[in-house]
């Protein structure tokens, strides 16, 4: 094996600038979630992005944001101590990146495809949510690779939370529950 | 060798280098043009607490404006004229999600129903932003030429010549938050080309394309604002 590079995504992700649904959730991320890394071995050269942890850290804060309460689980509790309206289980489905060398423009790109199960506070299943999240970086005079894959991924992240921020309350599925919830407070 | 022939030797290679030095200073020149477009002769007003976003777009396919690049006209700005300046970080940031590339808003109107969320419009008023200016482009590196190699020579330095090209185009517009208007556009287009030349330790001649682009750029930004 030729040249090695290896990234480890550390970033302060914002808190979303929206108004909270009236709900408790529960976020499940399980360990091949929190402990994520990406490998990939081409052409003698090895490259490993290892983002569990900052994009741990990007849910929570984007959960937190939209919701009045989050608790995190690494696996969906069968007896649950308390009750929560939602459960949101997230999985990176796939991770491809595309190198200047390897296309014709001078860009790094991210893609990142996530997988959102959310479940009411039962366990049924309301929506199975694929988000597609890019993000690219231009190459720089004398920068290095690991600075571009680092800025790209985590241009990557932000757009995920980019999509989950603002396509969650479009869901029909989601808009459907929303109404079945707040149905019986108008009843009463 | 004779003093005298060593002499002329000296002259003749002393003055070589002087002609090549002086080729390649003038080579790495840079040419800019700007251009400026204003929706009135006023000055844009502002008062002492109010402030301008500098934000780069980077929705196009295949280039992003360099955050880099942004960050120089902001510090270029705030410290000619003592104008309050958001840094694009902080305020992407404190927007979050509203103004990433995927969906901030690329047009008035757009802008216009982004402020119909109260949250957004609040926290634009609490911050006493006034004015957005987008600068969309960036700086590309062309017609590269030459090579050189490092460490192979028996003094342990280069020897080559490499030369490259850069073009910079760049073009910024300013919203006036306070009525949603557009006040003006501002073009700035540089190009230059550098050299390194490996005789022994390189010497690098690097025209500082972007660099005159963003003081263009400044320079007439600047000009746009009464700042008294």
């Amino acid at each position: 094996m030729g040249c090695s590079t290896h990234v480890v995504v550390v970033s302060e992700h914002p808190t979303a600038l929206i108004k909270e649904l009236p709900y408790k959730i529960g976020l499940v991320l399980d360990n091949s979630f929190t402990d994520y890394s990406f490998i990939r071995e081409k052409d003698d050269e090895k490259i490993t992005i290892s983002l569990g942890k900052s994009q741990s850290e990007l849910l929570n804060k984007i959960f937190n944001s939209m919701f009045q309460g989050v608790s995190e689980f690494t696996a969906r509790p069968l007896s649950p101590t308390k009750p929560l309206d939602l459960y949101i289980s997230v999985k990176v489905e796939d991770l491809q990146l595309s190198l200047p060398r390897e296309t014709s423009v001078n860009i790094f790109e991210i893609w990142i495809k996530y997988k959102l199960e959310i479940l009411d506070g039962k366990g049924s299943n309301i929506y199975e949510w694929i988000i597609s999240s890019y993000g690219r970086t231009q190459t720089r005079f004398l920068g290095s690779q690991e600075r571009a894959l680092h800025q790209a991924t985590n241009a990557a992240l932000r757009d995920a939370g980019v999509q989950i921020v603002t396509d969650f309350h479009q869901i029909p599925e989601i808009i459907n529950w929303i109404n079945i919830k707040k149905a019986p407070k108008n009843e009463s | 060798m004779k003093a005298s022939s060593l002499g002329e030797v000296i002259v003749v290679c002393s003055f070589s280098l002087s002609i090549l030095i002086v080729t390649f200073m003038s080579g790495c020149s840079t040419s800019t043009v700007v251009d400026e477009q204003k929706s009135s002769s006023a000055k844009l007003s502002m008062d002492s607490e109010e402030k301008i976003v500098i934000m780069g777009r980077r929705h196009g396919n295949s280039y992003e404006t360099e955050p880099g690049f942004i960050d120089c006209i902001g510090n270029n700005i705030s410290r000619s004229e003592n104008l309050n300046v958001v840094q694009e970080k902080n305020f992407l940031d404190t927007f979050y999600p509203w103004f990433e590339p995927r969906i901030a808003p690329l047009n008035l109107n757009r802008m216009k129903v982004a402020l119909n969320s109260d949250m957004i419009a609040k926290k634009i008023e609490e911050l006493k932003v006034r004015y957005i200016v987008w600068v969309d482009g960036s700086t590309e590196t062309s017609e590269e030429s030459g090579s050189m190699t490092c460490g192979m020579a028996p003094s342990g330095g280069c020897f080559g010549f490499k030369s490259w090209d850069k073009t910079s185009s760049y073009e910024a517009t300013i919203w006036d938050l306070k009525g949603l208007t557009e006040k003006g556009k501002i073009k700035v287009d540089s190009k230059g080309s550098s050299y390194i030349l490996g005789v022994g330790p390189p010497i690098p001649l690097i025209a500082q394309v972007q660099g005159v682009a963003c003081e263009g750029i400044s320079d007439r930004l600047i000009g746009f604002f009464d700042s008294e």
